[in-house]
C-alpha cells in the first residue's frame, strides 16, 4: 500500500518536472498559432478561438529570416568542421604524441576554458575591423573554431586508446597520418559525435560575437536577427509578441531535431566534459 | 591522473621496443608540430593573442577613429568613481548570489530523483535538458511574453490564486530575480547531468553496506553520497560561476540593463562601453575586472571547496 504511495508520487513528481521545463515553450507555441488581438486579450487561452498562421508568414516575408537561417547554417557547419578537422589533429598529438613542451601547450589550452569570449572581444573586434574580416562569414567560423573544450575532450579520448593498435600498424610501415587517418579516427567516433554536438549547438546559439561581428541586416546569424524582435533591443520596431514568438518557434525547430537524433552524446559530452562548446 | 601516468609508462616502453631503429622522441616532435600546427595558429590568431592584448589595450585610451595614447592605470583608476561599473559589479555578485544556490541544491535534488530506477526517468532527464540547448535569446522573448505584466500568463494564474500582479521586468527591485528564475530555469538540466554522472561513479556497494548497518536514506544521503560527490559539487560550482557571470543573452534581451541599471552587469556594461559607447580602452579595463572577478572566485571556491586528493 504504503509501496504504491511512494510509486504514484515519483510520477506526479516526474510530471511536474516535465511541466516545468516545458510549459513556457507549450505557451509560446500556443501563442504563435493565434491573431495579435487575441494574443493580447485577457484572459489568456491556451486553445485559441481563431487559428492562424499569418505571424509565421509575417515573420517570412517581412524580415529576411530565412537569410539569416542560412547564415545560422553556414557559419555553424563550417564552425563545426573546422574544430572538428583542427582539434582532431591537434589533440591527437597531445593525446598521444611525446614532445618537449606538451604539457605547457596543453595547459595553455586549457587554461582558456576559463576565460569566456567576454574577455578578450575587444581586442578581437579590433583585429577582425583591421584585417577587414568584419561583416563576414569568416569573422565568425574563426573565433570559433579556436575551440578548447573539443581539444579537452579529444586529448582525453585518444589518451585512452591503447598503444598496442599503432604499434602494430607501425611494425606494418604504416606512417603516422596513416595510423591516425585509418585506426585512430574510425575508433574515435563516440568521441567525435560528442564534439560535433557539443560545438555545434554552442555555434548555432552563439549571440553576443556574432552581433558585434556582423552589422548588415541580411547578414545577421538567426539569434541575433530574433532579437531584433524585442522591444528592449529595438525601440523602433513595430513589436508584436506573435511574430516574435513564430520567430522563436521557427528557430526552436532546428535546434530540437538535431538535439533529439544526438542527445545521447550530448548528455554524455556534458557528463565527461562538464563544459559546453 | 592515472591516465596519464599510464600514457607516459606506455610511452616509455615505445622508447624502449623501437631502440636502435630511431630515436623516437625527436621524430615524434616533428610530427607532432605538423599535427598541431593548425590549431594553434587559429588558436593564437583568435583566442590567446586577444586573450592577452586585452590586458594591453586597458591601459591605452582607444576610440573607434582609431587615435590611440598611453593613459597608464587611468582606465582603472576612472573605474573607482564610475557609479555604473560599481553597480554592475554588486548586480553581478547578487545575480550570482540569487542563481547559484538554487542552481547546486535544485539540481543535486534532481539529479537524486532521477537516479532511482523508474521508467520514464529518461525522458525526464532529456525534457530537463532541453532549455539549456535552446537559442539564449529565444529563450529571454519567451519568458517575456510570460512575464508581461497585462498580459502575461504568470500574472494571470497569480491573480486567479488570489495574488496580486508583479511587475517582473518594470520593477526595480524584482527585475533581477526574474532574470535569475530565466537563468535557473535554462542551466537546471544542464547542471543535473552533472551530479548524476557524479551519481553513478559512487560504488552501490557502499549503499548496500550502509543499508544492512541500518542507515536511513536520509543517513545515507548526507554521511555517503554528499561527502564522495564533493569533486562534483566543486567542479559544478565553478562551472556555474564561469556561465553565471559571464551571462549576457539573456539579459540584453529581456531587460537591456534596465528598468534604470537595476539590470546592469559588468559584462553587460563592458558591452555598452566598447560597443555603444566605442571606449576600447575602458571595455578593455572592464574585460580585465571581469576576469579578476572570476579568478577570485575560483580561489574563493577552491579553498572552501577543496578536494582531498586523498579521496
Amino acid at each position: 500500500m504504503e509501496k504504491g504511495m511512494r510509486q504514484s508520487l515519483k510520477y506526479i513528481l516526474l510530471i511536474v518536472i516535465c511541466v516545468v521545463f516545458l510549459f513556457p515553450l507549450a505557451w509560446a507555441l500556443a501563442c504563435s498559432i493565434k491573431p495579435e488581438s487575441e494574443i493580447l486579450s485577457y484572459p489568456p487561452k491556451w486553445i485559441p478561438d481563431t487559428f492562424t498562421v499569418s505571424n509565421y508568414t509575417t515573420v517570412l516575408e517581412k524580415y529576411p529570416y530565412l537569410s539569416w537561417g542560412a547564415n545560422s547554417l553556414i557559419t555553424a557547419v563550417c564552425g563545426t568542421l573546422m574544430i572538428l578537422f583542427l582539434s582532431s589533429l591537434a589533440a591527437y598529438a597531445l593525446g598521444r604524441f611525446e614532445f618537449r613542451g606538451r604539457k605547457l601547450i596543453y595547459g595553455t589550452i586549457v587554461t582558456m576554458l576559463l576565460i569566456p569570449i567576454q574577455a578578450y572581444m575587444i581586442p578581437l573586434y579590433l583585429m577582425c575591423a583591421k584585417i577587414g574580416l568584419l561583416n563576414t562569414y569568416a569573422s565568425i567560423i574563426f573565433p570559433s573554431a579556436a575551440n578548447v573544450t573539443s581539444i579537452f575532450i579529444l586529448t582525453s579520448f585518444f589518451k585512452s586508446l591503447p598503444r598496442e593498435l599503432e604499434e602494430a600498424a607501425r611494425i606494418d610501415g604504416c606512417g603516422e597520418f596513416t595510423i591516425f587517418l585509418k585506426i585512430m579516427l574510425p575508433l574515435s567516433k563516440p568521441a567525435l559525435s560528442t564534439v560535433t554536438i557539443l560545438t555545434f549547438i554552442a555555434n548555432w546559439n552563439s549571440f553576443l560575437w556574432p552581433m558585434i561581428a556582423i552589422r548588415s541586416d541580411k547578414m545577421l546569424t538567426l539569434p541575433v536577427g530574433i532579437a531584433q524582435f524585442m522591444g528592449s533591443v529595438n525601440s523602433n520596431a513595430q513589436f508584436q509578441y506573435g511574430t516574435a514568438l513564430a520567430a522563436c518557434c521557427m528557430a526552436i525547430i532546428p535546434t530540437m531535431v538535431v538535439f533529439l537524433l544526438l542527445q545521447r552524446y550530448f548528455v554524455e559530452g556534458i557528463a565527461t566534459s562538464g563544459i559546453k562548446g | 591522473m592515472s591516465n596519464r601516468q599510464m600514457s607516459s609508462g606506455a610511452a616509455a616502453r615505445n622508447l624502449t621496443s623501437t631502440k636502435g631503429t630511431k630515436p623516437l622522441r625527436a621524430s615524434q616532435g616533428k610530427i607532432a608540430a605538423l599535427f598541431l600546427l593548425p590549431y594553434l595558429a587559429v588558436f593564437l590568431v583568435f583566442r590567446l593573442g586577444p586573450s592577452i592584448a586585452g590586458i594591453a589595450i586597458s591601459f591605452f585610451k582607444w576610440d573607434l577613429a582609431g587615435s590611440l595614447s598611453f593613459i597608464g592605470i587611468n582606465n582603472f583608476k576612472r573605474m573607482l568613481t564610475d557609479s555604473n561599473f560599481h553597480t554592475s559589479i554588486l548586480n553581478t555578485l547578487i545575480f550570482f548570489v540569487l542563481t547559484l544556490p538554487p542552481l547546486i541544491l535544485l539540481s543535486l535534488l534532481l539529479a537524486a530523483f532521477f537516479n532511482q530506477k523508474m521508467r520514464g526517468r529518461n525522458v525526464g532527464r532529456v525534457v530537463a535538458i532541453i532549455p539549456y540547448v535552446l537559442i539564449p535569446a529565444v529563450v529571454g522573448i519567451i519568458w517575456n511574453w510570460m512575464y508581461d505584466n497585462n498580459f502575461g500568463i504568470l500574472n494571470f494564474y497569480i491573480k486567479k490564486m488570489g495574488g496580486s500582479a508583479i511587475h517582473w521586468l518594470t520593477n526595480e527591485h524584482v527585475a533581477l530575480i526574474s532574470v535569475a528564475i530565466v537563468i535557473i530555469w535554462s542551466f537546471l538540466g544542464y547542471n543535473t547531468i552533472l551530479f548524476l554522472a557524479g551519481l553513478q561513479g559512487i560504488p552501490k556497494e557502499l549503499y548496500e553496506a550502509s543499508l544492512i548497518d541500518g542507515a536511513t536514506r536520509f543517513q545515507t544521503f548526507m554521511k555517503i553520497t554528499l561527502p564522495l560527490l564533493k569533486p562534483t559539487t566543486s567542479m559544478v560550482v565553478t562551472l556555474t560561476m564561469v556561465n553565471t557571470v559571464q551571462l549576457f543573452d539573456q539579459i540584453y534581451v529581456m531587460t537591456n540593463g534596465g528598468p534604470g541599471t537595476s539590470t546592469l552587469t559588468m559584462v553587460q556594461y563592458l558591452y555598452t562601453s566598447a560597443f555603444q559607447n566605442y571606449e576600447m580602452g575602458y571595455g578593455s579595463a572592464i574585460e580585465v575586472a571581469v576576469l579578476i572577478i572570476l579568478v577570485i572566485m575560483i580561489f574563493i571556491q577552491n579553498k572552501f571547496l577543496k578536494v582531498d586528493e586523498g579521496v
